[in-house]
C-alpha cells in the first residue's frame, strides 16, 4: 500500500499544448479524473455558516476559513473523500524508501498558479519551510512533526522533492493531504519581512493572491458573500480532456445559522446544502420542489459528554474540587454512561438519521472501528448499582423525588455547558439532564457561545461537564491524535498535560505513538483496538451518537456525490456542473 | 359610574386569569418537565364525543397517537381504543400556591396522556408548560414592576418633598436612566452577570435587572404629584400645626400618588412580562427545563418548527388575553385619573 | 439660544454619564476578559501586548475608562476581540443597516399614524373611531415577538418575500432599479413588523392630542369663518396639538437604533441588534459598551432634536426661556 499509488483512481495523461495560447514550451501534465462529463459554465451558490476570517492557510484555524481555502488551494497528495484512499494530486507519483523514512515525490510538469506563475520544487521547499518555521505559528506545523522532529525537505531537481522523516509514519503519504502548496513569488517577500500574518486577508486584491485550487478569489463583500471564479490554469481535466472546473463561479453566502441556511436553500437562493440537521432535513424532504435531499450515510462525527478532570489549581474553588472528586470516580462516569438514553438521542435529535455511539470511531469509518467493543443497552439499574459501588447513596425527598448523595452526604449537582450555536447540543444536553434526574442528580444546562465555550474548556478550565462534538476529517486514526494523546490540545477532559495524569492515559499514549510509526495496517489496527478498549473501560468521554451526513442539492446540479468526509458536498467541486444551462435563477 | 364598572370588569378578568395561573399546578394535567420520549412534536389532541363507529359517548374522550410507519414525527390516531377524559385525577405532585403539596389535577385522561396543545421536541405537554410558564413570566413581571415602583416612589417622593439640590441631583440621575436604551441596558446587564446560574437565581436576577432599569419614569411622575400635593392648602395648614414630614408624607402626600402608581403598574407589568419573554427567548433569561413564556416561543426560531409544527404558536395566542386585560385595566385607570383631575378631587385628600 | 446651548450641554453630560455607567457594569462581570483576548490564536502576541498597553487593561477602572475615551476620540471606540478589529467601523456599518430599516419604518409609521389619528379624532366616539380603537388595541396586545414570527411564517408559506438577510446573492450584478427592488423586498417584512408594533401607540397619541385641541374656541371660530374641514384639521388643529407629538417624535428618533433589536435578530437583518447579541454571548465587551453608548447618542440626539423643534414651534417656550 505504501509503495505504489493506487492506479485505479488516476490515469496520467500528458496533454499537448492546446489549452491556452499563453502556454510556453513546458508541456502541462494534467490529472484526468474519471466521472461523468459535464458542461462548462454556470454559477454555484453555497451558504457558509459564518464568515471566514482569512484566506491564508498559515493563519486559518477556524472551520469557515478552512472550507474556503480548501477550494482555492491544492496539495501534493490528496485523499479521495469517496474511497477514503490516497491518490496523486500535484505530485504525479511518489516512492517510499525501503526503510520507510524517505518519500520522493515527483511534481507534475508545467503547472501554474492561478495567476499564471509556474510551480516548481522551490515553491514546495518554500512552503514547507514556512509551515515548519516556529515563528510563523502555522497550525499545520504540529502535523508535520514525526518522531519528535520536523520533516526535512530537499529538492533533487526542479520537479522532484525528497521528504525525510525521523521515524516511520504509519499513515504514509496521507500526511500530505490538506497541506496547501504556497506561491513563493507572492509570499517570500512578506515572509522575509515577517509580515506573513498580514497577507491573505479577505480584503486582499484578487490579483495579489494565488493558489493551485480549482477556484481563485474574485470578490469579497464584507458581511455578505465571497465570490470565487474559475481558475483558468487548473491542472485537472475530465476523462475527455476538458480542463476543469466546469463552473465559472463559486459563491459563498454568509448566513448566521443553520435555519437561515435552510431557508435560503428552500427558496432557491443556494444550490447545495450540507449538514442540515435532522429536523430541517425532514422538513425539506417533505416538499422537494426542484431539489433532492440525500442521506449520505453515517459520517465521522462523534458527540460526547465529558467531565472536567483537569488538575485543580490554586484558584480552583472548593466546590469545584468536591465535584471533581465525583468526576474522577470511574464508576460515576460508567454509571452516567449506563443511564444515558442513546436511542432517544438518535430518535429525538437526529430523527433516526444517526447511530448510537459507544466509542470514538464512528460507523462512517469503515476500517478502523473495534468490532469487539461492547455496546451495553441503557440500564438505570446497572447505573444505580455502579453508583452504589462508587460510594453514592440516595435520600428520598418529601415530593417523592430522590436525590443522589456522595460519600460525604452532599447532593450531586453540576452544570453541563454546551454550544449555543447548534440547537442539537442543547437538545442532547436536555435529554441527558432528564436521564440523570432519574438517578437523582440535579443537572443544569448552560448554553454558551462557541468560542467562549472552547476557551473555558481548553484554557481556563472553568466548567464542570460539557457536551461537544468533534469530527474526524480523515478516516485514519492519526487525525485524532490530539484527542488521544494526553499532551493533546483536544484531549478535552484534561488537555495539554505535561505528563499523563493516570496510568491508563499513559498506556493510551504509548499505544498511539506506536501505531503512528507501525508500518502495516494489521499492526496499527491491533494497537488502535486496544486503545479504544481502554477508553471504553474508563469512560473519560461518554460517547453518545454520530449523525448521518444529510445533504441536498438542486436537481440542476450535476455530478453531485456527497461523501462522509469533509467537505461533504464540495469535495469534488471541480466536477460539479449545471445541467441544461440553468443559470441559477434565484427566485 | 361607568368608569368604575369598567375598572371592575377588567379587574375581574385579570383576577380570573391570574387565578388560573396561580393554581397552575392544579389546572395543568402534567409536570411541565416530564419528557414523553415516545411522543415528540405531537399535534394538539382532539377531544371527541362521537367515536369512529358513530357511537356517542357521554364522556368526552381522546385517542392515543401512534407513530406512522417509517416516519419520526407523523402521527395517526389509534382509533380502536377511546380513552375518556377524567376529572380530578391524581397525578404528578406539585405545590399549590407554592407551599401546599397536592396531587389532584383538574383533568386528565384514563390510561393515556391528553395533550391539549400538543407536545414539544421532548414530548413535554405544551399546555402544562404554558400554565406553569405563566407563573414564572407573570410573577417576574409583577415583582419587577413592584421593584421599579418601590424605587420610583422612594426617589420621586424624596426629590419632590425635599426639593433643592437633592431634587436636581435625583432628576438628573433619572434623566440619565431615561436616556439609556433600556433593551440594550437589559442585555448588557444580563451579559455581564454569570451565565451559569440555577433557574431560581436566574429568575431573581432577571427580576432585579428588569426592575432596576425602569424606575425613572415612575419617579418623575411621583415627583410631580408630590410637588403639587406639597403646596395644597391643607398640607400647609398641617405643617403650620407642627406635623412632622413623616406624618405629612404618610397621611397626606403619598396617598395622592397611589392612583399614579396603580396606572404605572398596569402599564409596566405587561412591559416587564415582555422583557422577561425577550430575555428568555434569546437564551438570556430563565434556563431550561423551567418553562417560561419566552422559552415556549424560543423553538419557533427554527425554520423546521415554523414550517412543520404550527401548534407551537398557540401559546402566543393564549397570552393575548392577559395583555388585553392589562391594557383594559391601564385604560380604565387612566380614564379614571383624568376624570378625577377634571373634577378637582382625589381620594387621598379626604382622610 | 442659551436654552439650546443648555440643552446641548445637558446632552453631552448624559452621554458621558451613560458611558461611565456602562463601564461600571463591566466590573460586575466575573472572570477576566483579557484572558479571552490572549487565547484567541488569530491575534498575534505582539498585538495582544500592544492592545493591553493601549487600553490599560491591567489597570484599575478609571484608567481603563480614560483610555477608552481616548480611543473614542481617535475614532476607534475600543477593540473587538471577536472580530479582531476596532469597534467603530463595525458599529458604523451595522448602524447604517439598522437605520435603513428604522428610518423607513418611522417615516411610514408617522405617515400612517398622523392622518389616521386626525381622522379618528375628528369622528371621536363614532363607529369608525371605535373600530380603529379596537384595531389598535388588538395590535397592542400582540407581543412584538409573536408579530415578527408570524410575518416570518407568512414569508415561508407564501414565498412572496425573502426570509431573512438584506440582499440577494447577485445583488452587485443587478441594475440600479433591480437593486432597489431587491433591497425593498428584503426590507418589507422587518419594516412591516416595526411599523405594526409602533403604529398603535402613535395613533392613540395623535388621536388624543388632536381630540384635546378640537374643543378649543379658536377652532370653533375658524369653523364659523367657513374654513373647510380639511384645512381646519391640518393647518390649524394639528399644529396646535404639536407639542406632545413633537416630544413623541423625539422619542421615535431616539429609538432609531435600539428599537429594532428583536426584529433584526428574528429576521436575520445584519444590523446592530445581532451584533450586540453576539457580542454579549461572546463577552466582547467593548462592542457591547460601544453599542450601548452609540444608541444612547441617538436617544439623546432625538430628545435634543425634539427640544429644538419645540423651541421653534412653541412660542411659550421661547418666551419662558428668554424671560428667565
Amino acid at each position: 500500500m505504501l509503495l505504489c499509488p493506487l492506479l485505479a483512481q488516476a490515469v496520467l495523461l500528458t496533454h499537448p499544448v492546446q489549452a491556452s495560447p499563453q502556454q510556453k514550451n513546458t508541456k502541462e501534465e494534467f490529472l484526468a479524473v474519471p466521472g461523468e462529463i459535464g458542461r462548462p459554465g454556470g454559477r454555484l451558490v453555497v451558504a457558509l455558516r459564518g464568515e471566514p476570517k482569512t484566506l491564508n492557510p498559515l493563519i486559518a484555524v477556524d472551520t469557515r476559513s478552512r472550507e474556503v481555502i480548501g477550494v482555492m488551494q491544492a496539495d501534493l497528495v490528496h485523499i479521495n473523500r469517496a474511497t477514503q484512499l490516497t491518490e496523486p494530486a500535484l505530485a504525479k507519483s511518489w516512492k517510499v524508501s525501503p526503510n520507510g523514512l524517505e518519500y520522493t515525490l515527483v511534481l507534475r510538469q508545467g503547472i501554474k498558479f492561478s495567476d499564471g506563475q509556474p510551480l516548481d520544487a522551490d515553491d514546495v521547499l518554500f512552503t514547507f519551510r514556512v509551515y515548519l518555521d516556529e515563528s510563523v505559528h502555522a497550525p499545520q506545523r504540529d502535523f508535520l512533526i514525526v518522531g519528535g522532529k520536523p520533516i526535512v525537505v530537499r529538492k533533487l531537481d526542479a520537479q522532484t522533492v525528497v521528504f525525510q522523516l525521523a521515524k516511520t509514519y504509519g499513515a504514509g503519504e496521507r500526511i500530505f493531504d490538506g497541506v496547501a502548496i504556497l506561491p513563493r513569488h507572492l509570499l517570500e517577500k512578506p515572509y522575509q519581512e515577517g509580515k506573513l500574518g498580514q497577507t491573505g486577508t479577505l480584503a486582499t486584491a484578487a490579483n495579489q493572491w494565488a493558489g493551485l485550487g480549482p477556484f481563485r478569489l474574485k470578490e469579497y463583500v464584507a458581511g455578505q458573500r465571497l465570490v470565487l471564479e474559475r481558475n483558468p490554469y487548473y491542472w485537472k481535466t475530465d476523462a475527455q480532456g476538458n480542463r476543469l472546473p466546469y463552473l465559472e463561479e463559486l459563491i459563498y453566502l454568509f448566513v448566521q445559522n443553520a435555519d437561515a441556511q435552510v431557508l435560503k436553500f428552500q427558496s432557491g437562493e443556494t444550490d447545495v446544502i450540507s449538514q442540515t440537521g435532522a429536523e430541517n432535513f425532514a422538513a425539506l424532504s417533505r416538499q422537494q420542489h426542484g431539489y433532492t435531499m440525500t442521506d449520505a450515510g453515517p459520517g465521522l462525527e462523534y458527540y460526547f459528554l465529558f467531565f472536567n478532570l483537569s488538575e485543580p489549581g490554586e484558584k480552583t474553588p472548593a466546590e469545584m474540587r468536591q465535584k471533581q472528586k465525583w468526576f474522577r470516580e470511574a464508576k460515576f462516569r460508567q454509571a452516567v454512561s449506563a443511564a444515558v438514553d442513546r436511542d432517544a438521542i438518535v430518535r429525538l435529535v437526529y430523527q433516526g438519521h444517526g447511530a448510537p455511539l459507544w466509542g470514538l470511531v464512528a460507523p462512517g469509518n469503515r476500517r478502523w472501528g473495534n468490532e469487539k467493543l461492547p455496546h451495553p443497552p441503557r440500564s438505570l439499574d446497572r447505573a444505580r448499582a455502579l453508583l452504589k459501588e462508587g460510594g453514592f447513596s440516595w435520600r428520598n425527598g418529601p415530593d417523592g423525588e430522590s436525590t443522589l448523595l456522595d460519600a460525604e452526604g452532599k447532593s450531586v449537582e453540576f452544570s453541563i455547558v454546551t454550544s449555543s450555536s447548534n440547537a442539537n447540543f442543547s437538545k442532547i444536553a436536555a435529554l441527558i439532564q432528564d436521564d440523570l434526574k432519574q438517578l437523582g442528580m440535579r443537572v443544569q444546562v448552560v448554553p454558551l457561545e462557541f468560542r467562549s465555550l472552547l476557551d473555558r474548556v481548553t484554557q481556563s478550565k472553568e466548567y464542570e461537564a460539557c457536551v461537544m462534538g468533534l469530527a474526524s476529517y480523515d478516516a485514519d486514526p492519526n487525525v485524532d491524535m490530539n484527542v488521544w494523546l494526553s499532551s493533546g490540545a483536544t484531549h478535552l477532559w484534561n488537555p495539554s498535560q505535561a505528563h499523563p495524569a493516570t496510568a491508563w492515559e499513559a498506556e493510551i499514549d504509548r499505544l498511539i505513538e506506536e501505531q503512528m510509526s507501525a508500518r502495516t495496517f494489521e499492526q496499527r489496527k491491533k494497537l488502535y483496538d486496544r486503545a479504544q478498549e481502554i477508553l471504553a473501560e474508563n469512560q473519560p468521554m461518554i460517547f453518545l451518537a454520530s449523525p448521518d451526513i444529510l445533504t441536498g442539492a438542486k436537481n440542476s446540479v450535476g455530478n453531485f456525490h456527497p461523501a462522509v468526509l469533509e467537505p461533504y458536498v464540495l469535495w469534488d467541486v471541480e466536477q460539479l456542473y449545471l445541467k441544461n444551462g440553468a443559470e441559477n435563477a434565484t427566485r | 359610574m361607568n368608569r368604575r364598572s369598567s375598572l371592575a370588569k377588567w379587574l375581574v378578568v385579570l383576577g380570573v386569569l391570574h387565578g388560573v395561573v396561580a393554581c397552575a399546578g392544579f389546572f395543568a394535567p402534567y409536570d411541565p418537565t416530564a419528557q414523553d420520549r415516545k411522543s415528540p412534536y405531537l399535534p394538539p389532541m382532539r377531544v371527541h364525543l362521537v367515536d369512529t363507529q358513530g357511537h356517542f359517548h357521554m364522556r368526552p374522550f381522546v385517542y392515543s397517537p401512534r407513530l406512522r410507519e417509517g416516519t419520526f414525527d407523523q402521527y395517526e390516531d389509534d382509533s380502536m381504543e377511546p380513552h375518556p377524559v377524567t376529572f380530578f385525577p391524581s397525578g404528578a405532585s406539585y405545590r399549590l400556591l407554592g407551599f401546599l403539596p397536592c396531587r389532584r389535577h383538574f383533568f386528565g385522561a384514563d390510561n393515556a396522556r391528553i395533550y391539549l396543545l400538543g407536545t414539544d421536541a421532548y414530548g413535554r405537554d405544551q399546555f402544562s408548560r404554558f400554565l406553569l410558564g405563566g407563573q414564572v413570566s407573570l410573577l417576574a413581571g409583577l415583582l419587577g414592576a413592584g421593584l421599579t415602583l418601590l424605587i420610583g416612589l422612594g426617589i420621586g417622593a424624596a426629590a419632590g418633598y425635599y426639593g433643592g439640590w437633592r431634587d436636581s441631583l435625583l432628576m438628573r440621575l433619572a434623566e440619565l436612566f431615561l436616556a439609556l436604551p433600556w433593551l440594550y441596558l437589559l442585555f448588557a446587564l444580563r451579559a455581564f452577570l454569570p451565565l451559569a446560574v440555577s433557574p431560581l437565581q436566574a429568575f431573581f436576577l432577571v427580576i432585579a435587572v428588569i426592575g432596576i432599569v425602569g424606575w425613572a419614569r415612575p419617579a418623575r411622575l411621583v415627583r410631580g404629584v408630590v410637588l403639587s400635593a406639597k403646596e395644597r392648602d391643607y398640607v400647609r395648614a398641617a405643617r403650620g400645626f407642627g406635623a412632622s414630614p413623616g406624618y405629612l408624607l404618610r397621611h397626606h402626600i403619598l396617598p395622592e400618588t397611589y392612583s399614579v402608581l396603580l396606572t404605572q403598574a398596569a402599564i409596566l407589568i405587561p412591559q416587564y412580562v415582555l422583557a422577561e419573554m425577550t430575555l428568555s427567548f434569546l437564551g438570556l433569561g430563565v434556563p431550561e427545563p423551567v418553562p417560561t413564556w419566552g422559552n415556549l416561543l424560543a423553538s419557533l426560531q427554527h425554520y423546521s418548527v415554523l414550517v412543520s409544527y404550527w401548534w407551537m404558536y398557540l401559546p402566543a395566542l393564549l397570552m393575548v388575553p392577559f395583555f388585553l386585560g392589562y391594557l383594559g385595566l391601564a385604560s380604565s385607570l387612566q380614564a379614571r385619573e383624568e376624570a378625577y383631575k377634571i373634577e378637582g378631587w382625589s381620594p387621598g385628600s379626604l382622610t | 439660544m442659551r436654552y439650546l446651548l443648555r440643552r446641548l450641554g445637558h446632552a453631552i453630560f448624559l452621554l458621558i454619564g451613560v458611558s461611565i455607567l456602562a463601564f461600571l457594569f463591566t466590573t460586575l462581570a466575573p472572570g477576566n476578559y483579557f484572558d479571552e483576548m490572549r487565547l484567541n490564536p488569530r491575534i498575534a502576541p505582539e498585538t495582544v501586548a500592544a492592545l493591553r498597553a493601549q487600553y490599560q487593561l491591567d489597570r484599575p477602572l478609571p484608567l481603563r475608562y480614560a483610555s477608552w475615551v481616548n480611543s473614542v476620540l481617535h475614532g476607534e471606540m475600543g477593540f473587538s476581540f471577536a472580530y479582531n478589529s476596532p469597534v467603530a467601523p463595525l458599529l458604523l456599518s451595522r448602524a447604517r443597516n439598522t437605520l435603513l430599516l428604522t428610518v423607513t419604518a418611522t417615516l411610514l409609521a408617522w405617515g400612517i399614524a398622523l392622518p389616521l389619528g386626525v381622522w379618528s379624532a375628528d369622528r371621536l366616539g363614532r363607529l369608525p373611531d371605535a373600530i380603529l380603537s379596537w384595531g389598535t388595541a388588538v395590535l397592542l396586545v400582540i407581543p412584538d415577538l409573536a408579530l415578527a414570527l408570524g410575518l416570518l411564517v407568512l414569508a415561508v408559506r407564501t414565498g412572496w418575500f425573502p426570509t431573512g438577510g438584506m440582499t440577494s446573492v447577485d445583488f452587485e450584478t443587478l441594475s440600479p432599479v433591480n437593486k432597489f427592488r431587491d433591497l425593498a423586498l428584503h426590507m418589507t417584512l422587518p419594516v412591516a413588523a416595526l411599523v405594526l408594533s409602533a403604529l398603535p401607540l402613535l395613533i392613540r397619541h395623535v388621536r388624543a392630542a388632536v381630540a384635546d385641541v378640537l374643543d378649543a374656541p379658536f377652532l370653533l371660530a375658524a369653523q364659523g369663518h367657513g374654513i373647510p374641514k380639511h384645512r381646519l384639521l391640518y393647518r390649524y388643529a394639528l399644529p396646535a396639538a404639536a407639542n406632545p407629538l413633537i416630544s413623541l417624535f423625539g422619542f421615535s428618533i431616539g429609538a432609531l437604533l435600539s428599537g429594532s433589536l428583536l426584529i433584526e435578530v428574528v429576521m436575520s437583518w445584519p444590523g446592530i441588534g445581532p451584533l450586540l447579541l453576539e457580542a454579549i454571548l461572546a463577552r466582547d465587551f467593548y462592542v457591547v459598551i460601544g453599542g450601548v453608548v452609540f444608541s444612547t447618542l441617538f436617544l439623546v440626539s432625538g430628545n435634543f432634536l425634539a427640544d429644538k423643534l419645540l423651541y421653534w414651534t412653541d412660542p411659550l417656550i421661547r418666551t419662558e426661556s428668554s424671560g428667565g
